[in-house]
């Protein structure tokens, strides 16, 4: 009697093994950075300026924003006819904190990122070997961090569904 | 006879290539265009709203001016007589609060910013001529005024502490950190010790700002 009920557990713990394994390693995304060479500044350099004229009683107020306007224009033929999602990376980089905010016309999504960390600017189907928007991006940084013009780098990445 | 299946595997090869991270970047040069402020307040001044509502920071010609009127029987008795102003500013421009009284009290206030690290605080300092002088050229020493300092609601150390002129020359009244707001009530007295001639005296003293 009892080796007649073995077979019909066996199935049934095996099938509940192997979803565990699946659910429990998800297959990872891919990242790829994008070719933004196409990429132009409007402006050759951002001013920056105090967001308050007046600083605080505690010293605490120290913004300077600047703005200006970039023609943004990434390659994504690599990923033509497939769908991703896209992301705009400001990696943590000298001289400390950086904020960068951006309004674009359409293409691409508005937000903000702060270094470190990235932001979703595109998600669907990739359906031309180029896209391009015009984003207007304010940064922001503690002015007590900065005494002379410095580089900001950013770059856009693809994560492979 | 064409392959479709290996033509579209030779195309996904090429663009798969083409992929591969290269280390894409841009990059924006941040410049900083108009990092040293200065403001300084004696008196009356200029804010297009106070600072927490996004105020900005005028121009204002205006010049005050401290008194004191004296009775005959009062003069150089060795009572210190206090002086008043014209001036009207009592509030703060940083959020409106009434931090001076007036006539008795004259509201002097300031900052500068620049941007790095905290840096060698800016120097508030008093040119001063040597006496103040009535029509027919007698003369009352400077050092005769003083003043104290205070503000209504403050405690600890002000960053325009009291003291007294000198007569004649450049002096130091204050201070400021690098990126902070300061401000003082300044109350002026006359000393009253001596007797001088009978007369209007009058003096201007210029109140300067320098950072470094």
């Amino acid at each position: 009697m009892i080796s007649h009920r073995r077979p019909a557990l066996r199935p049934a713990f095996f099938l509940a093994h192997a979803l565990s394994i699946i659910w429990a390693y998800p297959a990872p995304a891919k990242t790829t950075t994008i070719d933004d060479s196409g990429t132009q500044a409007l402006e050759p350099s951002v001013s920056m300026r105090w967001k308050s004229a007046a600083p605080s009683r505690s010293g605490a107020d120290n913004l300077m924003i600047g703005t200006t306007t970039i023609r943004v224009r990434i390659n994504v033929t690599p990923w033509l006819r497939r769908s991703g999602r896209i992301y705009l990376d400001l990696p943590a980089q000298p001289p400390g904190p950086i904020t960068a905010s951006w309004i674009t016309q359409g293409r691409f999504l508005p937000g903000q990122v702060r270094s470190g960390n990235r932001t979703l600017v595109y998600a669907g189907p990739i359906a031309t070997p180029f896209m391009e928007d015009v984003l207007k991006f304010q940064f922001s940084v503690d002015g007590t961090l900065i005494r002379r013009p410095f580089p900001v780098t950013f770059h856009f990445e693809m994560d492979e569904s | 006879m064409p392959v479709p299946g290996l033509r579209r595997a030779l195309i996904g090869a090429v663009l798969f290539g083409a992929a591969v991270d290269a280390g894409w970047a841009y990059t924006a040069t941040l410049a900083p265009a108009s990092p040293l402020t200065v403001y300084l307040q004696v008196g009356v001044g200029s804010f297009t709203n106070n600072y927490i509502n996004g105020g900005q920071p005028g121009n204002n010609t205006t010049i005050n001016t401290v008194s004191a009127t004296l009775t005959s029987a009062a003069v150089g008795d060795g009572t210190a007589q206090p002086m008043t102003t014209n001036s009207t500013a009592t509030q703060s421009f940083w959020d409106g609060y009434t931090y001076c009284s007036v006539p008795g009290q004259v509201y002097i206030g300031g900052f500068y910013r620049t941007t790095g690290a905290a840096t060698a605080a800016a120097l508030v300092t008093a040119t001063v001529p040597v006496a103040l002088a009535n029509a027919t050229g007698d003369t009352i020493p400077f050092s005769k005024i003083r003043w104290t300092s205070s503000g209504n609601g403050d405690s600890g150390a002000e960053p325009f502490p009291a003291g007294a002129f000198v007569n004649g020359g450049v002096q130091n009244v204050g201070s400021m950190s690098s990126n902070t707001w300061n401000e003082s009530c300044w109350t002026f007295s006359y000393l009253n010790n001596t007797v001088p001639p009978a007369g209007t005296f009058t003096g201007v003293v210029r109140y300067t700002l320098s950072a470094p």
